[in-house]
């Protein structure tokens, strides 16, 4: 217990006087999870909404695969890319293994099927008078679209709010293709993971309750944003 | 809304900024070395001299050896011997060098149930930790470690798989040694990590030592640019000359651990 | 002026089973048209096709003299508007909801913020244009539908059920709105109702659907 208490107060040291390495860590961290997660919505958001709106063939298909997708393993997502990513892969020309570029693309696979399946769920909760109203009031279907994207933004949000979640606690497939290159393709979490196996747990803890505090910041937006949700949709009804 | 995407654009420009351009080689290595600290203190000195960047990816010695195979390392920096000078055989790498030794020992509990200390051979006290049914945790990761640890049951002439003191873990060191104090069983562990986690693992002890079989042979060896045409031979050659020059050698003996302790012997010929 | 709505040979099956069948009429002046059936005679699903909001089975809509209207003939659209009659409220303020017509045509700010005030107070609604939109009462909220389908100037207004489940107040302010809009717009209004009172006071011509046909 006293190893515990101990730990945790050079944890607490280590955040107040935050060096260069460990900030280089956490920026690199909210870099490539925030531009995964930016390109997951610019892949997730039109895709939900396309299946949400329009009827094709093999549309449940596309909804079974998403939603599947949205507990992908980590470590498969990583495996697979890292076999795609390899020099000797069909992809190694690209030379983008062990990049922070590759970490970006393991983070979109593994985001963009939470925000299009939540946005799909969000897309087909707006009533259907609100896409009639609009193309009554004389919206063409790419506006009458984008009003019903907008009427589904608590959803979308809660969505994109979910993905980042994954993205940032994600070690499995981060660690696989970006290879935890110090100063280079290193973020939180693999730091926390090979801070352990060395037996730092006071950096790892320090790391860990870093990414705690946005973790927790991140779901009290998103019951914020939900609270308001709830409350407009009981003054809907 | 506005404001959460503006957020993100700010993040999108700052992603957008081009990772930098300098010249980088990629060397492979174990996760023991790195997680030693080994490397971290003696490449600063290379990268000032060449103004090469060396970038280390740390995995189980199976998998460092892998990544170079595949082209996906430039050098590996590992110790598994055997697999070492098969690969160069196969033709995978050229130029292997040992660089340093550091050695394996056995932990266990305190009270040392199949009495092991003080015996000279490994063989024998291998023999006797299956004789006296004591708990055994093997890395089982295929790394230099277990290598090493399947190496001393085969000249013990004992099969360990399948059997009931036999634990498989599957981890890195530290996690098996953290294993091994809980489970109260005796472990090959390398003297680094031994060393860098013991203060932690107050049920474990160091029973056995100093049989040269147990000397861990570090060697360095490049990608043969034949097979892979985009590594970068060159550079990862002037990494490998330095490894094993004079400059290289003495930095690697002088390197010690948060306790003092001098973890890596240098031995390039 | 010549014909500005022209319905010929209407068929629409609801469930296999006819809904209405071989439905023809003409709307040529301006002024308000009652409709009126009974439940379930398809009142609302004519006002939608007329609307362009639903197609006919057989049959075609024809406006202003011209060729079969179609809706993705978005300028044909944007001159004809519904207020169903449940509204179809955004998520977003008073003030945004009647400006959305006006948006999407790409009006000018200040426009906007003219036209969407002067249809406000004429509904009885600018007091609360910062207000969120859901929540309003439901007769408030029928009036803001009307004040948003009004800032379009329309020139075929459709009104379906614009009293129904309304209290007598709201009704009767209701009732001096479109008597209202009647003298202001040269427009033609169609009103899908129930309320006899209320199509008593403002109607001009009579329209009657039962058992398929129109009367």
């Amino acid at each position: 217990m006293s190893f515990l208490l101990e730990s945790f107060k050079q944890a607490v040291n280590l955040i107040l006087n935050l060096d260069r390495e460990l900030l280089q860590i956490i920026f690199l961290s909210l870099k490539v999870s925030g531009t995964a997660l930016l390109l997951a919505i610019v892949i997730g958001v039109p895709l939900g909404t396309f299946v949400g709106l329009k009827r094709f063939v093999g549309r449940e298909v596309v909804i079974t695969i998403l939603n599947t997708f949205m507990g992908l393993p980590p470590v498969v997502v990583g495996l697979f890319l890292y076999l795609m990513l390899s020099r000797s892969g069909p992809l190694g020309f690209l030379t983008l293994l062990y990049t922070p570029t590759a970490m970006i693309i393991a983070q979109i696979i593994l985001a963009f099927p939470i925000v299009a399946a939540l946005t799909h769920s969000a897309v087909v909760r707006v009533p259907p008078i609100i896409k009639l109203a609009s193309k009554s009031l004389g919206a063409t279907s790419f506006q009458t679209t984008f009003t019903v994207i907008k009427e589904a933004r608590y959803g979308i949000m809660a969505a994109v709010i979910a993905a980042l979640g994954r993205v940032m606690a994600e070690v499995g497939a981060i660690l696989i293709v970006g290879g935890n290159i110090a100063g280079y393709t290193r973020v939180m979490t693999t730091t926390i993971a090979m801070e352990t196996d060395k037996g730092n747990f006071e950096l790892a803890m320090a790391l860990g309750i870093v990414l705690l505090l946005i973790s927790l910041i991140i779901n009290f937006c998103m019951f914020l944003i939900q609270k308001k949700g709830v409350r407009e949709a009981q003054q809907w009804g | 809304m506005k404001k959460f995407l503006g957020i993100l654009f700010i993040i999108l420009i700052f992603a957008s900024m081009a990772f930098s351009a300098e010249k980088t080689i990629l060397i492979s290595t174990t996760t023991s070395v790195e997680n030693s600290g080994l490397l971290s203190y003696i490449l600063p000195h290379f990268e000032k001299k060449t103004g090469i960047k060396v970038y280390v990816v740390a995995r189980g010695t199976g998998a460092a050896i892998e990544m170079g195979k595949r082209g996906d390392a430039d050098l590996v920096f590992v110790h598994a011997k055997e697999l070492e000078l098969e690969a160069l055989k196969q033709g995978y790498f050229i130029n292997r060098h040992d660089v340093c030794y550091n050695d394996f020992i056995v932990v266990g509990p305190k009270n040392d149930p199949a009495g092991i200390k003080g015996l000279k051979r490994a063989s024998e006290a291998f023999k006797k930790i299956a004789n006296s049914g004591s708990l055994f945790v093997s890395r089982a990761d295929k790394s230099g470690t277990h290598m090493k640890e399947l190496k001393l049951w085969e000249f013990a002439g004992i099969n360990p798989k399948e059997q009931s003191w036999y634990l498989e873990a599957g981890q890195g060191m530290e996690k098996t040694l953290r294993i091994s104090n809980e489970k109260q069983a005796y472990t090959l562990t390398d003297r680094g990590t031994w060393l860098a986690v013991k203060h932690r693992l107050e049920d474990l002890t160091l029973l056995f030592e100093g049989d040269p079989i147990l000397f861990n042979q570090y060697g360095v060896m490049a990608v043969n640019p034949q097979r892979h045409k985009h590594v970068r031979y060159k550079e990862a050659m002037q990494l490998i000359n330095w490894l094993i020059s004079k400059e290289g050698q003495s930095l690697i003996g002088s390197f010690k651990d948060k306790n003092g302790n001098q973890l890596f012997i240098p031995n390039a010929k | 002026m010549g014909v500005r709505l022209n319905v010929s040979n209407i068929y629409k099956y609801y469930n296999g089973k006819p809904l209405f069948e071989n439905c023809s009429c003409s709307f040529d002046r301006s002024g308000v048209y009652i409709l009126m059936g009974p439940n379930g005679s398809g009142k609302s699903t004519f006002l939608r096709i007329c609307a362009l909001l639903e197609n006919p089975d057989r049959g075609e809509i024809n406006y202003f003299d011209g060729n079969r209207a179609l809706p993705k003939d978005i300028n044909l659209m944007r001159r004809i508007t519904l207020l169903f009659p449940e509204v179809g409220v955004f998520n977003t303020t008073v003030f945004k909801n009647v400006a959305y017509g006006l948006k999407i045509r790409g009006f000018k700010n200040n426009k906007i913020k003219e036209k969407v005030e002067e249809a406000l107070q004429f509904v009885g609604l600018l007091h609360k244009k910062e207000q969120n939109a859901l929540t309003l009462s439901t007769g408030e909220t029928k009036r803001m539908g009307i004040a948003r389908a009004l800032v379009l100037e329309p020139e075929v207004l459709f009104l379906d059920e614009p009293t129904a489940s309304v209290d007598w107040k709201n009704t009767e302010i209701i009732e001096s709105i479109i008597i209202q809009i009647k003298q202001r717009l040269n427009s033609i209004i169609i009103i899908a109702t129930h309320d006899k009172e209320f199509a008593m006071a403002t109607g001009d011509f009579l329209l009657y659907i039962r058992d398929g046909r129109l009367y």
